[in-house]
């Protein structure tokens, strides 16, 4: 009769059974201790893997839009830049003309100051930021503003054929001087719809829509400012009327007509131009908002994937330890077992 | 009369005594045979100065049947595990890398950089890479889970082979043990070979013994068909030597009966022949059919008026594409050639249309339809779950949750499979404890035996010396 009966074999066993167990487990939480994450992820979350996959996911398209977000940034700084710098010009084209009109000074001066504009004109509206041309609205592959003083220009061309056809000579014929006021006011109602009707595609190849960008994940915003609005196109009649026009000997009375409607087209120029500037800050503080949102929403669910997959620094150290003291024992327990046989005691 | 009787005692003594060293030395060879059962050496009478060592074997029935029981359920589950661990790892990679949800993740990352500067051509063609990818994941996902099935197959088939041939192996056992108990022979070694094979062929199928008449034994499986009886019963597999998504595998037959299904990560089904059948046709089923949806939402997604976008089926395909469920269209989904830079196709088509123009002025930073395409991906749509139920959940959802469903069943698996191991060790180790060696018993019984054959030799000296003292007197 026996009581509490073991085999030779169920102890050997039970200790290598252990042994395997501790070390398996030692792997694993030194991965853990290296990686400060659960050694599988899987294993541990189950069905919340899907949480931490999307999360993972979310954070990665958050930064993502954030670079975007840089971009559109950098666009619509370079896009303010430009509105400054033409409303400048505005500005100061107001003096010079309101000066002409005062009858100082020379009529080139102004005709050159007009000039001037339409170059810084197409400087401005031709700015190219990272391959796009920023004020072609969406059709970012092409220069939009065409250069009024080149003469092969479609603008220029278009300008100058409405001159001959309406008074019969070109602008610099000296049969200007004979163009009375009227017949000048008339002129202008013909080319008025050069720049604020149809006739406007012979300046500008931009489209009409503005370049839409993904400000956050849900939030879209529009981040550039087409040539094709009013302010651009009153600043261009105000400037190119008076730049081609005064190349022939006009009569002062002509003149003044040009330099009038000029000083009326750029002051509502100006105010447009202003507007702009105002849209275009609000634009560029609702980006940096949605950044800001942004890096709080990627704070957040980093903060989630550390709550899901996350180990302690100081619970993964010491369970290390912990396992490496209980293998030890183990190992110790199983040599000292192993002495433990009737075997030594017999001679 | 009375020292001749003496005599003869200690004769018979020194001759039991032989014997059970005999058993001794025996017990102590198989001290580390997990298939070996103890054996005593009896001593009984009988009759006056006749006594005669009877060597029978340690065993307990109830233990050994929960042994057979408990290895069965643990050769299940780590079966279950092993598979579940394959499929995550040939499917997901690690750390989910090559799983849909993060290629689709990636591809949705390069749409939005794309949509933020449509214009740019090398952003253009990074989306395409992506797609590329995604459409590669997917077909190799098949190939992976295709392969897998066709393993496991195989791997059906090898251990159907070798339940037959154990079965085999058992009837010649059984056979001598039934003639050895007619004939009164020592069948123990033969007894110890019919449990090592009984143990053997419950890690392949859950079974019950029933003992009969002469130590015969029948076996039947845990659900009822007839194993063995009198002779082995055919166990039959058609193995498919192919598979294709849609393939259907064939059932392993007992007796002609087919084998239960298992179902569960933490799996009803004992023995690695049902776990093998449950993973080829639940698991790697259930991954598939949602690669396939994955697939089909992908390719919807993108679709224009005019038909496929990004994502389409080869021509000559014999998929439907538009159905859903379980169809291999992951495993013909690829990458549109008319986006292909390597096919000379165009990826800029990705931001005009590809069949429909939507861009007819082709405007360089047209971008209404990437961004289309980055919301699609987030709308949700109907889809159809590993459990047949239709779900609405935006691709993206959808396949983040089929990694979910993968991982649950690892996860569940893996914490049955550590309660069914312990139930194993356990119950091997009471079954060792009642039919094992102990060395040190061995050896003590060893001292024992030598002290009472030192006994009996000295009592042979004395009885001689008596009898050299009387015939001396009598000299």
């Amino acid at each position: 009769m026996k009581v509490s009966f073991v085999s030779s074999q169920a102890i050997s066993k039970a200790m290598r059974y252990q042994t395997a167990r501790l070390q398996s487990d030692l792997t694993k939480a030194t991965t853990e201790m290296s990686t400060l994450r659960v050694a599988d992820t899987g294993l541990a979350l189950g069905a919340r893997s899907s949480i931490s996959v999307t999360l993972h996911r979310e954070i990665d398209r958050l930064k993502g839009i954030t670079d975007s977000n840089e971009l559109a940034a950098a666009r619509l700084k370079s896009t303010q830049l430009g509105l400054q710098e033409l409303t400048a010009a505005a500005s100061k084209l107001i003096e010079n003309y309101s000066t002409a009109l005062s009858g100082a000074g020379e009529p080139g001066i102004a005709q050159r100051q007009a000039a001037e504009t339409l170059t810084l004109m197409s400087s401005v509206l031709n700015t190219n930021l990272n391959g796009e041309n920023i004020f072609a609205g969406i059709n970012t592959d092409v220069t939009p503003f065409n250069d009024f003083l080149d003469p092969a220009s479609p603008n220029r061309v278009a300008f100058d054929a409405a001159f001959s056809t309406h008074f019969g000579f070109a602008a610099d014929d000296p049969a200007a001087q004979t163009i009375t006021a009227t017949q000048m006011e008339a002129f202008l109602a013909v080319v008025e719809p050069q720049f604020s009707g149809a006739g406007w595609s012979t300046w500008s190849r931009a489209d009409d829509q503005q370049i839409t960008t993904r400000i956050t994940l849900t939030e879209t915003a529009q981040t550039s400012v087409s040539a094709n609005i009013l302010g651009f196109r009153k600043l261009a009649m105000a400037a190119a009327t008076v730049a081609a026009g005064f190349a022939g000997p006009l009569s002062e009375e002509a003149r003044n007509v040009l330099l009038e409607n000029g000083v009326k087209l750029l002051g509502q120029a100006v105010s447009e131009l202003a507007d702009q500037q105002g849209y275009t800050g609000v634009t560029e503080q609702r980006l940096a908002q949605a950044s800001e949102r942004i890096s709080m929403q990627i704070d957040l669910f980093s903060g989630s994937i550390r709550n899901l997959e996350g180990v302690d620094e100081f619970e993964a150290a010491a369970k290390v330890t912990a396992l490496k003291t209980q293998l030890e024992v183990s190992y110790s327990l199983t040599a000292s077992m192993q002495k433990l046989s009737l075997l030594n005691y017999l001679s | 009369m009375s020292l001749s009787t003496a005599l003869s005692i200690a004769q018979n003594s020194l001759l039991n005594t032989q014997r059970q060293m005999g058993v001794v030395s025996k017990n102590m060879a198989n001290q580390y045979n997990g298939d070996y059962s103890r054996r005593a050496a009896v001593i009984s009478s009988l009759g006056p100065g006749s006594q005669v060592a009877t060597i029978s074997r340690a065993t307990s029935t109830a233990l050994f049947k929960q042994n057979l029981a408990a290895l069965s359920g643990w050769t299940a589950q780590s079966t279950i595990v092993d598979g579940l661990d394959h499929l995550q790892l040939a499917v997901n990679g690690v750390d989910n890398a090559t799983s849909p949800a993060t290629l689709i993740g990636t591809m949705q990352r390069a749409l939005e950089f794309f949509s933020a500067t449509p214009s740019n051509r090398t952003l253009a063609e990074n989306v395409v890479e992506a797609a590329r990818q995604v459409a590669l994941g997917l077909n190799q996902g098949t190939s992976a889970i295709q392969a897998f099935r066709a393993d496991l197959d195989g791997q059906i088939a090898a251990s159907v082979a070798e339940l037959n041939q154990l079965l085999a192996d058992f009837k010649m056992v059984n056979d001598e043990i039934i003639k050895g108990a007619a004939g009164d022979r020592d069948v123990l070694d033969s007894l110890d070979r019919r449990d090592a094979l009984l143990k053997k062929i419950s890690e392949i199928v859950p079974i019950s013994t029933i003992s009969r008449a002469n130590g015969d034994t029948m076996i039947v499986t845990a659900d009822g068909s007839t194993l063995f009886e009198t002779i082995p019963r055919h166990v039959h597999f058609e193995p498919t030597p192919a598979y294709g998504a849609t393939s259907v595998g064939n059932n392993v037959l007992v007796d002609g009966v087919p084998l239960f299904s298992a179902t569960g990560a933490n799996t009803t089904g004992s023995g690695t022949l049902s776990a093998m059948l449950q993973l080829r046709d639940g698991y790697a089923n259930g991954l598939q059919l949602q690669l396939d949806e994955i697939a089909r939402g992908l390719i919807s997604a993108f679709s224009e008026s005019g038909g496929d976008g990004l994502f389409t089926v080869p021509a000559g395909s014999t998929v439907p594409p538009g159905s859903t469920g379980l169809t291999g269209l992951a495993g013909a989904i690829t990458l549109n050639p008319l986006v292909d830079p390597t096919r000379n196709g165009d990826p800029l088509l990705l931001r005009d249309g590809i069949t429909t123009d939507y861009n007819p002025d082709d405007l360089a930073s047209f971008n209404e339809r990437l961004f289309a395409y980055i919301e699609k991906l987030d709308a949700p749509a109907g889809f159809v779950t590993a459990s047949g139920s239709t779900v609405s959940q935006s691709l993206t959802a959808y396949s983040a949750a089929a990694i979910g469903w993968l991982e649950d069943a690892r996860k569940t698996s893996a914490s049955a499979a550590e309660a069914k191991s312990a139930l194993a060790i356990r119950s091997a180790e009471a079954l060792s404890n009642v039919t094992g060696v102990n060395v040190d018993e061995e050896l003590a019984l060893m001292l024992e035996l030598e002290h009472s054959y030192s006994a009996s030799a000295k009592m042979l000296q004395v009885v001689d010396e008596m009898l050299r003292t009387l015939l001396a007197a009598v000299r």
